[in-house]
């Protein structure tokens, strides 16, 4: 591993990334105007409520939407929505991991480390990288292994790694990233990414519909409902009804 | 058994072949990543020479090659002869010809590629090119085996347009297929009956080829 658990380090301050999306997508009418400035910001909402929506917009994956995106750069503000979507400088787990299936494990977490050309050296710390992520996703076993001999829970580990291993990556976007892992590892995964984060100062936009994930992650929450914002603050805030129905439930 | 034709038939076949998967892999790659009435009309041009008698296509392409138009004068100008009744004359018939047997297939095998993983790598910090290269063209790579021997067997078997463009120049423009006619028209039967099987063997094994690949391929999906 790079590194031990550790305080995880508010390194992001003020806000670090805005969205404002307006356009109809499918059946879903989005009005959204957003600020994010914590290090690690959750969309919650039911489904269809246009969480994967927003992340698409971000990744600019919905041409026929009105999209401003922009991402603070030093004392200026850089408009992301102009630029083509592989240089917005993204890690990104979509919903359905959508592994390469030509590659194996290995090769899907290092694909986008292999696609620029660099030098013997950046090349080395890339390997060191896509080993790293491996190791922290429990992938080490796996990694010769086809795709398509994956379990989901393990399909949707690899499709996690290799969001962690873009290089240069500004903004991680992680939709439902912890679908189909169990619980158990989901809570020792989980302050190992925040470390890896942190060190980085790599800010992450998620998504879920699940309570229990928000509330573990303390993260600020945005909440969704038919596509628009109905509240943003601290987890336990927003999301106090749904703590306490949950305590009661547990009693 | 009329070898140099065998040897010139054979020839005309790797070389448009070639020249045709550098022609289409672009032509395809672009209609098939977007909608859009521009690529539904090139789509049917392409598809074209499917129904056209190879004799009109041949005749126009006899016409555009001599120096009745601007292109044809430009050949000239450049090589000092016209492309007509040349093996060169030949490729640019054939090329057209083929064409749709190498875009069709590619088509499909692009359409086919999941937009997700083209999405996903996108946003993984891939161009277009290298999205093309590491993704696109790994998962189509059934459709370039199927669109290259659909060409080179199209190919073998050409007439109307080789006999069109090319003349009948025994070693420069007479393939197999005019070497039976001649043959026929001979009453040589015996010879053209050799070569004629030569030919239904050649393009059963081709047409195997792809097949049994189609089939492998779709049973390690299953």
């Amino acid at each position: 591993m790079r590194r031990g658990f550790g305080e995880v380090r508010t390194l992001v301050e003020g806000v670090h990334h805005r969205l404002a999306v307006k356009g109809v997508v499918g059946t879903l009418q989005l009005d959204v105007a957003l600020e994010f400035a914590a290090p690690w910001t959750v969309i919650f909402g039911p489904s269809g409520s246009g969480k994967s929506s927003l992340l698409r917009a971000m990744c600019g994956l919905l041409p026929d939407v009105e999209v401003e995106f922009e991402r603070r750069d030093g004392n200026a503000w850089m408009r992301l929505d102009a630029m083509q979507t592989s240089r917005r400088k993204l890690g990104y787990a979509p919903q359905q991991a959508a592994l390469f299936p030509h590659l194996n494990v290995r090769e899907n977490v290092a694909f986008a480390t292999v696609q620029r050309p660099r030098g013997r050296a950046a090349w080395i710390s890339a390997e060191q990288v896509v080993e790293g992520a491996l190791d922290m996703f429990g992938l080490q076993m796996l990694a010769d292994h086809a795709t398509r001999e994956l379990s989901g829970g393990e399909g949707q580990r690899v499709n996690l790694a290799r969001a962690f291993v873009v290089p240069g990556a500004r903004l991680m976007l992680l939709d439902e990233p912890f679908s189909g892992v169990d619980r158990k590892r989901r809570d020792a995964v989980l302050p190992e990414m925040k470390a890896w984060l942190a060190d980085l100062d790599l800010p992450v936009i998620s998504v879920t519909h699940d309570v229990d994930e928000a509330l573990l992650l303390g993260a600020e929450v945005v909440r969704l409902d038919g596509g628009s914002v109905v509240a943003q603050g601290a987890a336990a805030v927003v999301l106090a009804e749904e703590r306490e129905r949950m305590l009661r439930v547990l009693g | 058994m009329d070898f140099p034709a065998l040897g010139l038939t054979l020839r005309l076949a790797c070389v448009t072949t070639l020249l045709l998967l550098l022609v289409a892999t672009p032509l395809a790659f672009w209609i098939a990543s977007g909608r859009g009435v521009g690529r539904r009309v090139v789509q049917a041009i392409v598809a074209l020479p499917l129904v056209l008698p190879p004799t009109v296509l041949g005749f126009y392409v006899l016409m555009g090659l001599g120096p009745a138009t601007a292109v044809g004068r430009v050949v000239v100008w450049c090589l000092g002869h016209s492309l007509a009744f040349t093996f060169w004359g030949l490729v640019v018939g054939s090329v057209m010809y083929s064409l749709p047997f190498a875009v069709q297939p590619l088509v499909a095998g692009f359409s086919g590629v999941d937009r997700e993983l083209l999405e996903t790598a996108k946003v993984l910090g891939a161009s277009p090119w290298v999205v093309f290269q590491k993704v696109m063209v790994p998962l189509s790579k059934m459709a370039f085996v199927t669109a290259a021997v659909l060409t080179f067997a199209h190919t073998v078997g050409e007439f109307g347009v080789v006999l069109m463009v090319g003349g009948d120049i025994p070693g420069v423009t007479r393939t197999l297929s005019i070497s039976i006619f001649d043959q026929v028209q001979e009453a040589n039967y015996a010879g053209a009956n050799r070569m004629a099987l030569w030919l239904v063997v050649l393009s059963f094994c081709a047409l195997l080829a792809v097949y049994a690949k189609g089939f492998r391929r779709g049973a390690d999906l299953g």
